[in-house]
C-alpha cells in the first residue's frame, strides 16, 4: 500500500495541480528511478537522465489513474520499466546493446570503480528480461511478487529469469576472479 | 552451489544498492519540462452538467416532498417482502424442485472461482 505521505502527495498534484507537491515526490524517487535506468543502460548516464526525466513527465500526466492499491515507487517504476521498453522497442536495442562498444566505452569513462565496470560488464551479458529483474532485486530490493507488478511479468518466470541471470553473472564473475 | 552464487552476488550488488544519486539539479530539469495539465472542455462541461442534474433533482425532491414518496415506497416495498417470505415459508416444503447437480457445480464455481478472480484481476490492473 502507498504510504500516507505519498498519498498526500498525490492527492495535491492530481486534484489542485500543485507543482510543489509533484517537485517533492520528484526529489524523493528521483534516485532510486535514475539509478534504475543506470542499471538498464549499462552506465549511460544522459540516456538514464532522459528516461527518467520522461517517466517523471509521464507519471505528472496520468497521476490520476493511480488508485494507491500499491505503493507509489512501485506504480513509479512500472512507469519507468515502460519507458525503457518503449526506448528498447523503439531504437532496437534489445540486442545490440549488450555488444555495444560505445555503452562499455562510456562505462569505462565515467570514472567507476573497477568493480562497479564488472558488475556492469556481467549485467551486459544477461537479457534485458533478466538484468531488469537482476537489478530490481539486488540493487533496489524488491521482491518478487512486486517485479512481477512492475515488469508485468509472471511470477515464475521472475524466478526463471533471476536464476538464470544469476548464473550468468557469477560464472562470469568467478572467471575474473571474485568469490574464492 | 546456488547459494554461494546468491551470496556473492549479494554482496558486489551491495555498495550499488546502497548508491544515492544526486539531485544535481535533475529535479528543476523535471519540473521545468512539465506539461500544462488543465481540465479537458469535454470534462469541464461533463463536471457542469452533473452538478446541474444533481442541483435539479434535488430541487424536484424537495418541492415534491421526496420523503413521503420514499417512505410509502419503503412501507410497501417492506409488506411485499413479508408476503413473498409468508409464501415462500408456507409452499417451499410442499414444492418439489428439480436441482440439476451440474447447475449446483456450475454456480458454486461462478460465484466462488470466478468471481474473485475477476475482482482480483480488476484490483491488481489498477495498480
Amino acid at each position: 500500500m502507498a504510504s500516507i505521505s505519498d498519498i498526500a502527495l498525490v492527492t495535491q498534484v492530481a486534484v489542485f495541480h500543485n507543482k510543489r507537491a509533484f517537485d517533492q515526490l520528484v526529489r524523493k524517487y528521483q534516485s532510486p528511478v535514475r539509478r534504475f535506468f543506470l542499471n538498464q543502460t549499462l552506465g549511460d548516464e544522459q540516456l538514464s537522465d532522459d528516461l527518467a526525466q520522461e517517466t517523471f513527465i509521464k507519471a505528472y500526466v496520468s497521476i490520476s489513474k493511480f488508485r494507491g492499491m500499491s505503493s507509489f515507487s512501485t506504480w513509479l517504476m512500472r512507469i519507468a520499466y515502460n519507458v525503457f521498453y518503449d526506448q528498447v522497442r523503439s531504437k532496437h536495442l534489445t540486442d545490440d546493446i549488450e555488444e555495444s562498444p560505445s555503452v562499455m566505452r562510456q562505462t569505462a569513462s565515467t570514472g567507476d570503480s573497477n568493480i562497479k565496470m564488472d558488475i556492469h560488464a556481467a549485467m551486459a551479458l544477461l537479457k534485458t528480461d533478466e538484468r531488469t529483474c537482476i537489478t530490481l532485486q539486488l540493487i533496489d530490493g524488491y521482491p518478487i511478487d512486486e517485479i512481477s507488478k512492475i515488469t508485468g511479468i509472471a511470477e515464475n518466470t521472475v524466478k526463471s529469469h533471476l536464476k538464470r541471470g544469476k548464473e550468468k553473472m557469477a560464472n562470469y564473475l568467478r572467471e575474473n576472479g571474485y568469490g574464492g | 552451489m546456488e547459494d554461494k552464487n546468491e551470496m556473492m552476488l549479494k554482496q558486489l550488488f551491495e555498495q550499488a544498492a546502497q548508491q544515492q544519486i544526486d539531485d544535481n539539479g535533475f529535479t528543476e530539469r523535471v519540473m521545468m519540462n512539465l506539461p500544462e495539465v488543465g481540465e479537458s472542455r469535454v470534462r469541464r462541461l461533463s463536471r457542469l452538467w452533473t452538478m446541474f442534474c444533481v442541483v435539479t433533482a434535488l430541487l424536484i425532491f424537495w418541492l415534491t416532498s421526496g420523503w413521503g414518496v420514499i417512505e410509502g415506497m419503503m412501507a410497501g416495498g417492506k409488506v411485499m417482502l413479508i408476503n413473498t417470505i409468508e409464501v415462500f415459508m408456507l409452499t417451499a416444503p410442499t414444492t418439489e424442485i428439480q436441482i440439476n447437480p451440474w447447475m449446483v457445480v456450475l454456480l458454486l464455481g461462478f460465484v466462488l472461482v470466478f468471481l474473485p478472480y475477476q475482482t482480483f484481476r480488476k484490483l491488481s490492473a489498477t495498480l
